[in-house]
Formats: C-alpha cells, sequence, structure tokens
C-alpha cells in the first residue's frame, strides 16, 4: 500500500512546495495537497489555533485540519533556518508543537527539523529523515532529492519570469500590458494566497497593472542590498523583503509598492517601517500598505487599491510636464 | 431648466448628497446618517434633496463613492464610482486654491492626502484599527451624554488638558474613565481626547510625510472646532474648514460626473421615482462549495435588481441581460 502523505497549503508552501511534492512522490508516496484556502479552511484555523497567531499560521492549522482524515502523515517540518546565521520566524521554529497541540486526533506529522543556522552539514541527514517516512534506502532518497531539487529551480524560474504560483498554481505569463508597474511586497504566503489576500494580485492584472514580487529578484543582488544595512537583518524572509526594495527603490524602474501584511507580524513590525522610511526618502516612491486579518470585507483593501493605481495613473500622465520623482 | 450633476457619498456614518450646475454652484447638500440602512438613507436623502431643489433640473450625470459606493450606484443609477480618496482630493483641489495637504476624518476611516502640482501625490489611510473617527467620538460623546455638535465647543472652554492615551480606542476609553473618577473636569477630558487623536492620527497615517500648508481639513469630525484646535497646535498652522466640508466626497463625486458627461452624454440616472419604490434585500450563504461566499440579492419592487457577494460569479451571472451587474 503507497503511503499517503499531506501537504498543507500555507506558510512554506508557496515558496518550496515542489521540492516536497516531487522528493515524495519519487520514492512512491502519494501526496496530498490541502484545498485552496476557503472560508471553511479560515474558519477552523481560526477556531484550532491560538488566539495570539497571526493570519497565515491560523490558515496554516486550517489546512492541517483539511487533510486530518485524509492522508497516513502530515507534513509540517520543524523549519528553524535555511541560510547561515539566518532564521525563518519564531512561529516556523514551533509550528509542529503548535499543530500538535492545537488540533486533536491527527496523524504523525512528518516533523524533521531543518536548521542550517551553523552549518549545512546536515543536509544528508536532514534529508534522509525526511525520506525515512517512506523509504529506508538512502540511494532512493538521494536520487529523488536530486530530481525534487531540479523541479524545484524550475519553479523558481518560472516565478522569476514573471508567474505567479497563486494557491500554488502557477498563472500563465502575461506581457506587459501597462506602462505600470507595481512591486507587491509581503511575505509568500500572503501575497500568493488568494483567499487570504483577498486576490491581490488579481486584482492589481485586471486592472492591467505589471507586478513585481520579491520571489523574481536575483537572489544575489537581494543579499547584496541587504548587506548594506548596519545590522544584520537575521529573519530570512524580512532579509529577502528589504533587499527587494532597496534594490527596487534604487532602480526606479516601478512606480509604487504595496505591502501586504498580516496584523500582529512582529517581522513585519520592523520591516514595513523600513521599508516605507526608504521609499519616501530615497526614491519618493508612493508605498501603500495593507493589512489583513479574520475581515473578510473588502470593500477597504478594493478603496485603497482603487486609489493607489488612481494616483499612480495620475502621476504617470503628469510626468510628462513634470518630475514627481524628486 | 439647469442641467445638473448628482454626487451620493454613502459611508458608514452618514449618507451625504449634493446636487451641483453645470458652473459648479452647489445647489442643495443634504447630510444625513446611514444609521446601517444605507438604502433607506439614499431614498432619505433623495427626497430632501429633491425638496430643497426648487427648481426645474434635469440630472446629467451620477457619481458614488464612499464604502456602500457599488450599493448607491446600483440604486440610483450610477455614471462613475469612484473611491473616496480621488473624490477628496478632486473636491478639494476644485474648491480651495493651491490645497497641498487633506486631512479628512470620516466615520470609521481616516486619511491623509497630499496634493502637488495639483494632483495627489501621496495618501495614507487608516489599517485595521478605526480609533480616532468619528463613530469612537460618537460613541465617547453618547457615553458622556454630551451631544455630539456641542463636543467641539466644550473642548475648546478647556483651561488644563489631560494627557489621554491615543494609540488605541479601548485604551483611550480606560484612561478617560480613570481621569473622570479623579475627578477632572469634562473639557479638559475632551480637549485631551482631541489632543490624543490628533497625535494618534499624526503619528500613524502622517508619518514621515511632509505636511506643507494650505491644510485643509473635511470629513464629518472636521465639524468639531476641538480637533481642527488641536490640529492647528501640533501642526502649528492654520488648517482651514471648506464650507461644505461635511460634503466633500460628493462634491468630488459631481466633478467626477461632470467631466464624464462630457464624454457620454447618456446618464443611467433611474431618476427620483426610486425614492417610491420598495426595496428588499435577501441574503443567504452559497453552500455549493466551500467558499460558503455570502451572496445578496436585491429587490426593486419584487424584481432582481442585482446579486453580488459570490466569488466564482454564478449567481451574478444568472440574472438576466439588461440587469445590473456588479462583481
Amino acid at each position: 500500500m503507497t503511503v499517503k502523505i499531506g501537504i498543507p497549503r500555507g506558510l512554506w508552501f508557496y515558496d518550496y512546495y515542489p521540492l516536497w511534492k516531487t522528493f515524495y512522490e519519487e520514492l512512491g508516496a502519494e501526496v496530498v495537497l490541502s484545498n485552496p484556502t476557503n472560508k471553511q479552511i479560515l474558519d477552523t484555523g481560526v477556531k484550532n489555533t491560538v488566539d495570539e497567531a497571526c493570519l497565515p499560521v491560523k490558515i496554516f492549522h486550517g489546512h492541517v485540519f483539511d487533510l486530518k482524515d485524509k492522508v497516513d502523515y502530515i507534513f509540517v517540518p520543524k523549519m528553524m533556518s535555511v541560510y547561515k546565521r539566518e532564521y525563518i520566524c519564531p512561529k516556523f521554529c514551533g509550528l509542529p508543537e503548535m499543530v500538535n497541540h492545537s488540533i486533536k486526533d491527527l496523524p504523525p506529522l512528518i516533523d524533521t527539523e531543518i536548521n542550517f543556522n551553523k552549518s549545512r552539514n546536515s543536509l544528508k541527514k536532514t534529508i534522509y529523515n525526511f525520506g525515512s517516512y517512506v523509504t529506508k534506502n538512502p540511494i532512493k532518497i538521494k536520487r529523488a532529492y536530486e530530481k525534487a531539487l531540479k523541479e524545484y529551480e524550475v519553479y523558481k524560474s518560472e516565478i522569476k519570469e514573471g508567474s505567479f504560483p497563486i494557491d500554488g498554481q502557477l498563472n500563465s505569463k502575461e506581457k506587459k500590458q501597462s506602462d505600470i508597474t507595481i512591486a507587491v511586497m509581503g511575505h509568500s504566503y500572503n501575497i500568493y494566497d488568494k483567499y487570504g489576500s483577498m486576490g491581490l494580485i488579481n486584482k492589481l492584472k485586471e486592472n492591467g497593472i505589471n507586478i513585481v514580487t520579491p520571489e523574481m529578484m536575483d537572489y544575489k543582488v537581494v543579499n547584496q542590498h541587504a548587506s548594506t544595512l548596519e545590522k544584520k537583518m537575521f529573519w530570512s524572509y524580512g532579509r529577502k523583503l528589504l533587499g527587494t526594495a532597496m534594490y527596487l527603490i534604487e532602480e526606479k524602474n516601478i512606480d509604487g509598492m504595496v505591502y501586504l501584511s498580516s496584523f500582529g507580524c512582529g517581522i513585519d513590525s520592523i520591516i514595513v517601517d523600513l521599508i516605507e522610511r526608504k521609499a519616501r526618502k530615497k526614491g519618493r516612491l508612493p508605498f501603500l500598505l495593507i493589512t489583513v486579518d479574520e475581515h473578510t470585507g473588502e470593500a477597504g483593501v478594493n478603496t485603497r487599491l482603487e486609489a493607489f493605481t488612481d494616483m499612480l495613473e495620475w502621476r504617470k500622465r503628469n510626468e510628462g510636464n513634470l518630475s514627481t520623482h524628486g | 431648466m439647469q442641467n445638473c450633476y448628482l454626487g451620493i457619498d454613502v459611508g458608514s456614518v452618514s449618507t451625504n448628497i449634493v446636487l451641483m450646475n453645470d458652473d459648479k454652484e452647489i445647489l442643495g447638500k443634504i447630510y444625513t446618517k446611514t444609521q446601517g440602512r444605507p438604502i433607506e438613507a439614499i431614498q432619505r436623502g433623495l427626497k430632501e434633496i429633491k425638496k430643497e431643489v426648487n427648481e426645474e433640473i434635469k440630472v446629467k450625470g451620477v457619481g458614488a463613492t464612499g464604502s456602500g459606493r457599488n450599493l448607491a450606484s446600483m440604486i440610483v443609477g450610477g455614471d462613475v464610482v469612484k473611491n473616496e480618496i480621488t473624490a477628496h482630493g478632486i473636491a478639494a483641489l476644485n474648491f480651495v486654491d493651491g490645497v497641498k495637504t487633506i486631512i479628512e476624518i470620516g466615520g470609521q476611516d481616516s486619511k491623509i492626502i497630499l496634493l502637488r502640482d495639483g494632483i495627489i501625490s501621496d495618501f495614507a489611510m487608516n489599517t485595521v484599527c478605526a480609533a480616532g473617527t468619528g463613530s469612537f467620538l460618537d460613541r465617547q460623546a453618547a457615553r458622556m451624554d454630551i451631544a455630539i455638535q456641542d463636543f467641539g465647543e466644550l473642548a475648546l472652554k478647556s483651561e488644563n488638558a489631560v494627557r489621554i492615551a491615543g494609540r488605541c480606542a479601548v485604551f483611550a476609553e480606560s484612561d478617560m474613565i480613570h481621569k473622570q473618577q479623579l475627578g477632572h473636569n469634562q473639557e479638559d477630558i475632551i480637549k485631551g481626547l482631541c489632543d490624543a487623536l490628533v497625535r494618534n492620527f499624526l503619528n500613524n497615517l502622517a508619518k514621515g510625510k511632509e505636511i506643507l500648508g494650505p491644510v485643509v481639513f473635511q470629513g464629518g469630525v472636521a465639524a468639531n472646532a476641538g480637533i481642527m484646535k488641536s490640529f492647528e497646535e501640533a501642526l502649528g498652522q492654520e488648517v482651514f474648514v471648506p464650507p461644505h466640508h461635511e460634503v466633500m466626497g460628493a462634491i468630488g463625486c459631481c466633478l467626477l460626473a461632470k467631466e464624464h458627461a462630457v464624454k457620454n452624454p447618456q446618464t443611467n440616472f433611474k431618476g427620483f421615482d426610486i425614492i417610491n419604490s420598495g426595496y428588499n434585500v435577501k441574503g443567504m450563504e452559497c453552500k455549493d462549495c466551500s467558499n460558503l461566499c455570502e451572496v445578496i440579492e436585491i429587490l426593486r419592487d419584487g424584481t432582481v435588481m442585482a446579486r453580488w457577494g459570490d466569488k466564482c460569479g454564478k449567481w451574478n451571472n444568472a440574472l438576466k441581460s439588461g440587469v445590473e451587474k456588479l462583481a
């Protein structure tokens, strides 16, 4: 009988899922994804999570709940650190424990620890631990991982070319339609979750706006910019966002920046402020912060987006006669 | 017979309607409370404005704004539907010479709009928190048994303002109660609250923004002389409250409708008869998929006018053609 492994469509999913999906499928397991985020998933998530957690963590719990009775294992790795001397986010570090204590009658979790904070020496062992839930054959695991890495690289390059993984589905690349380009900033699990983000990317696209996201950036360029900070930004997500913003502000080839943040995010409390200051100071770049939480009223988001794009178009029309970029 | 443009601003607290002629003269304005029933408020407002404007008029265009703008546009037959920022910006640009900063505080939102060289160059709106907006002031006034109209005047009488926490409405309220139980004067507490709300506004929304004069203060809360004075003290410059400050959003809509009518002479306006129609709203939760959309159906005299709220468009599209469609 094949082993059924459930992958929740939340948090690191948007960054890594082709890697883990291919990995387990190559090992002969059946991979089951939870449904794209919907009201039911959000509701069960909110009901089954500690109150202080942020919206994406609550949504993640909802996805775990969605998979609960369908699979043999649920994939909830303990992601501590993926780059040297950097961390993901405190809530990622304690995710398996949080899930285990909040939701009853769960199948066993694949909660192997990923921790490359000191070095990557443990990579091989970590991969083996992940694979050992399906097979004990190290060679098979190694091959599956190599194949998975290739898939992962393809996925990343697709996104770089402008195909966004909305709910994990890469959408079609569209040709440049308008002369307005907006950078959509935010943690990948916020901006690519269609329900959680209230369709932010799609709404902008429908208005014919070109979109740039942090996932489209060259990691080296991002790192180079982030390293000019006085103090090292040791949150990986924060580092990526800051580096991206600094690069975009300097290049001046975008017209505005929209930052989607979930209410109560500790990392964003610093990052948003830093980015906003840099955007205003250096590039006089229009900046819009959108905060999402459990509320489903889209009126507020729509108003802000509409006003923002109106303003950008207006500025653009006037650019011919007046310099608005300082 | 005069050509006119109708501007409707359906906000969380008030519904405002303005009628403007071709020369940008305001023929009539109505400020009425929404009271949780926007459709009735629109009907009531239209009825009153019809009474107020005692001459023969021809409506050439309709603009709608505010959080209830889609609903308003559907009921009245709108030609332009615009967000509040653009509407307020356009109104201020047309009615205040050389305006560079707009402070707008409404029922549930507050915004700052920066205008440079005659265009909106930057803006900010409150995020998830509605502290310091009109509905919070309303609530505090009701708690202290003061008419909201007298709130501002009381603040002006204060000689020794107390410090109230302004970051959060809940903290502000407990601070106010604490100070009141210590025996402080009511006017000092109210002035303290005005200062706190202004501090909160400037720290949150105006953070990092260059506030240049002329500064215009509009929206319902601009009627509050206490808040206005606190703004002047905090900014160290004069703050103007335009004569039609409470209906500036609706004025912006008139201007937008007027601009629209130049290219599109045919208006969607359904006529003033709608004030006599009976409207019904049916809501239901669609259980066909796990999105569980809250679908709303609006009926005018028993006929379905519009449906919205469905993510997939199934209910919306099921309406026969010719009926208003809204996303």
